[in-house]
């Protein structure tokens, strides 16, 4: 394109379009004023106001996860800045393409404690892919192209950039949207065909084999292939918490979520088997637990990654696959599909097992008066009649989010969207933001605990001044559930600072900000509720009551491993 | 635990270099050494970190040096296909005639030179590699080293082969 002469503002936007960005989640500040300037006049790039920038960040993450497009956020300098790293860390440990874009003071400033001066680039270097920090306007162009490059192939991530005054007030003559990258960035994306011939012998080879199907699926648009696979295969499929999504939940083949909170037979499932496909999937101590030697102890052990540093990081694995995850299993399908089966006799007794397994764990994720089922369960098994598949769910953290990841059946990718890695309290509500804009014409639904939604509640003003309608459901138990939960089972319930003691009156709290609110005291009135929030179009929150002291079990207690669940005494046996 | 020596071309990039120590440092790993410098490729400088470690250490820090973006190229130089050189500035006292004599002769053993004196120091620079100019040092102990400075590792593979 010709040179054009345009102030650094100018050029921002013009690049973001480029890259075609619709939306933006962000806070203005003084450093900024020459970029809202030009978000003003234009209307290509759609601003969403937020009320924190902690929240901008996550509304970005949640976009980007149920979109799989970039998520944008912009804060200002200094302590706009400091906001977001929270979010900014979410999104870099689940590996969530976000670009944030920062103020910073003027170029001639930096390093002297001027006003709201915070040094971004090295704050944020630990919990970013990658960072610039822009001192020429005429960098701009390649700087924007890059940083959305990068965030969104290989092992996905956040990019930062940030923005002194200057730069973005002065004008350069420059070439817009370049197509020039960096030397030394080649996200590595064919996968090796003597390690894909190599995996598919073990496979074919296999008795009993499973897949581990992890947030690498759901990120590389992978979900067809791994259920062709699976039912090409005959294998069972397990997943991560990343991973929800990446089969029906239901399907035949399908065991759950396996690991700390998993279903009991998902975490036998990867005791038993012999031959495990693990795929995106970065063996985090959620899911292996601490006990090394109950983690598939008889499997070949087979993993594919984008990421060549997740190999043999926290298991040792028998044929390692570096590449994109689609591609490979696209290539396992493609040489399975000229092989036979050679497994043995015992072939059968495998699928019988999964077939017991399968059942058994359904049985209990749909039996509502089951003994010992309480209220937080209960709702959740609502939740499953109540909405339909293509609803999308965000969660707190805490015990809200285990049981939405142990009862609520995930049926699509990018419909379950929740903070795996960072486990951030805060994220589930700014996060169903995110994911309403990016899909209005879905349901969102932000699984709530009630100390998690008070981290952010204030962004209910976004969603009315914005118009997006999420519905947040609170599990109100009045207590930090989770480190309660362990108190009681490991600290002999003293209580040390986990109750919340008198929390607000949420229905009051909803309809302060002019959203929807209403109490649910029994299960089954959460249909009505739901209807009614849907209904009134508006933001909502509905307050649902549940047993203060119930606890999400089974469990791996902490030091245990894959078959050393406690609390077990719900799960059927078989 | 052995020492390793990996050398890496990388971009010329601001915060290049904390980047590079942030990355050790995350990840709790020591480098004994770091240098930088340019390099005959223009905008790109040459980095040669020596950090100690198990083999499964080493396999991790490699990988994770070849995400870093400005990392063009990671090379694993083993000890006995490189040349390693380390230069050492040390200001050794020397109390009498004697001394001085002393140490001018191991200085030359070495192959050291004397780049600067006065009446009862020394200054001695030594380039040779690390475990060498160590046992210099322990020597000159027996002396007195006021203070010494090293630049820390560089090295380059033998022969007349260039990685790519
Ligand atoms: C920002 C943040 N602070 C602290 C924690 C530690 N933590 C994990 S779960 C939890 C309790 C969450 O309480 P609540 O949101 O009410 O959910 P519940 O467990 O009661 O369902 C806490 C404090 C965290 N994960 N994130
Ligand atoms: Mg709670």
């Amino acid at each position: 394109m010709a040179k054009e002469k345009l102030s650094g503002a100018e050029i921002v936007v013009d690049e973001l379009k480029n890259e075609g960005v619709e939306v933006a989640f962000g806070i203005p500040g003084g450093v900024l004023l020459d970029l809202y300037e030009v978000l003003y006049k234009e209307d290509a790039v759609r601003h969403i106001l937020m009320r924190h920038e902690q929240c901008a960040a996550h509304a970005a993450d949640g976009y980007a996860r149920v979109s799989g497009k970039t998520g944008v956020c912009i804060a200002t300098s200094g302590p706009g800045a400091t906001n977001l790293v929270t979010g900014l860390a979410n999104a870099s440990m689940d590996s969530v393409p976000v670009v944030a874009l920062t103020g910073q003071v003027p170029t001639s400033a930096i390093g002297s404690n001027a006003f709201q001066e915070a040094s971004t680039f090295t704050i944020t270097m630990p919990v970013t892919k990658y960072n610039f920090l822009v001192t020429r306007t005429k960098d701009l162009p390649k700087v924007i192209h890059n940083a959305f490059y990068i965030a969104n192939t290989g092992r996905k991530g956040v990019v930062l950039i940030d923005l002194p005054k200057d730069v973005l007030a002065t004008k350069a003559e420059v070439d817009l949207h370049p197509k020039e990258t960096f030397a030394g960035y080649k996200p590595n994306i064919k996968p090796n065909q003597i390690q894909i011939k190599k995996a598919v012998e073990a496979l074919v080879n296999a008795e009993r084999p499973l897949i581990l199907a992890g947030g690498g699926i759901i990120s590389a648009d992978a979900a067809e292939e791994l259920r062709h696979l699976a039912e090409f295969l005959g294998a069972p499929v397990v997943t991560t918490l990343m991973g929800k999504g990446a089969i029906p939940e239901g399907h035949p083949f399908s065991l759950g979520m396996a690991g700390m909170h998993g279903r009991i037979y998902a975490n036998r499932a990867i005791n038993e088997c012999d031959a495990l496909l693990a795929v995106g999937t970065r063996f985090s101590d959620r899911l292996t637990g601490w006990q090394l030697d109950q983690f598939a102890p008889d499997a070949t052990l087979i993993h594919v990654d984008i990421d060549a540093a997740e190999i043999n990081k926290n298991v040792q694995v028998d044929i390692p696959i570096v590449g994109d995850v689609k591609l490979a299993l696209a290539d396992i399908i493609k040489w399975l599909e000229k092989k036979k089966r050679t497994a043995g006799t015992n072939e059968n007794v495998w699928v019988q097992r999964i077939r017991k397994m399968h059942s058994a764990c359904e049985e209990c994720i749909k039996d509502v008066r089951r003994e010992g089922t309480s209220q937080s369960d209960m709702l959740i098994k609502e939740l499953n009649r109540i909405l339909d598949d293509d609803t999308i769910i965000t969660t707190e953290v805490g015990q809200c989010q285990m049981f939405a990841a142990h009862y609520y059946m995930t049926k699509k990718p990018r419909t379950f969207v929740t903070s795996g890695g960072l486990g951030t309290m805060g994220f589930g509500f700014p996060a169903a933001i995110g994911a309403k804009v990016a899909a209005p014409d879905k349901k969102v639904v932000d699984i709530a605990g009630d100390g998690s939604f008070l981290m952010t509640c204030q962004d209910l003003a976004t969603c009315v001044e914005s118009d997006i309608p999420v519905v947040v459901c609170i599990f109100d138990n009045r207590y930090l559930g989770m480190v309660r939960q362990w108190q009681e089972l490991f600290f002999e319930k003293r209580y040390s600072q986990t109750g919340l003691g008198v929390t607000p009156d949420f229905v009051k709290l909803a309809e302060a900000f002019s959203c929807y609110g209403e109490r649910v005291e029994k299960p089954e009135d959460l249909k009505d509720a739901l209807h009614n929030a849907f209904e009134s179009g508006k933001p909502a929150v509905i307050d649902m009551v549940v047993d203060k002291e119930d606890k999400i079990l089974p469990m791996i207690p902490p030091g245990g491993g894959v078959i050393g669940m406690i609390g077990t005494e719900r799960c059927t046996r078989i | 635990m052995h020492t390793h020596i990996i050398s890496l071309l990388v971009e010329d990039h601001p915060g290049v270099l904390t980047r590079m120590s942030g990355m050790f440092t995350m990840r709790g790993i020591n480098i004994t050494s770091l240098t930088v410098s340019p390099c005959e490729k223009e905008g790109l400088s040459r980095m040669t970190v020596a950090i100690e470690g198990s083999e499964s250490e080493l396999e991790q820090v490699r990988k994770q040096l070849s995400n870093l973006i400005e990392v063009v190229k990671v090379v694993d130089l083993a000890e006995k296909k490189a040349i390693i050189r380390d230069l050492c500035l040390m200001k050794v006292h020397v109390k009498d005639s004697n001394a001085r004599s002393t140490v001018m002769q191991l200085a030359e053993s070495y192959g050291a030179k004397i780049v600067d004196a006065t009446l009862d120091s020394l200054i001695i620079e030594l380039t040779e590699e690390p475990k060498t100019i160590d046992r210099f040092l322990e020597l000159m102990k027996h002396f007195g080293v006021k203070q010494s400075f090293r630049t820390g590792v560089t090295a380059i593979g033998i022969g007349a082969g260039v990685e790519k």
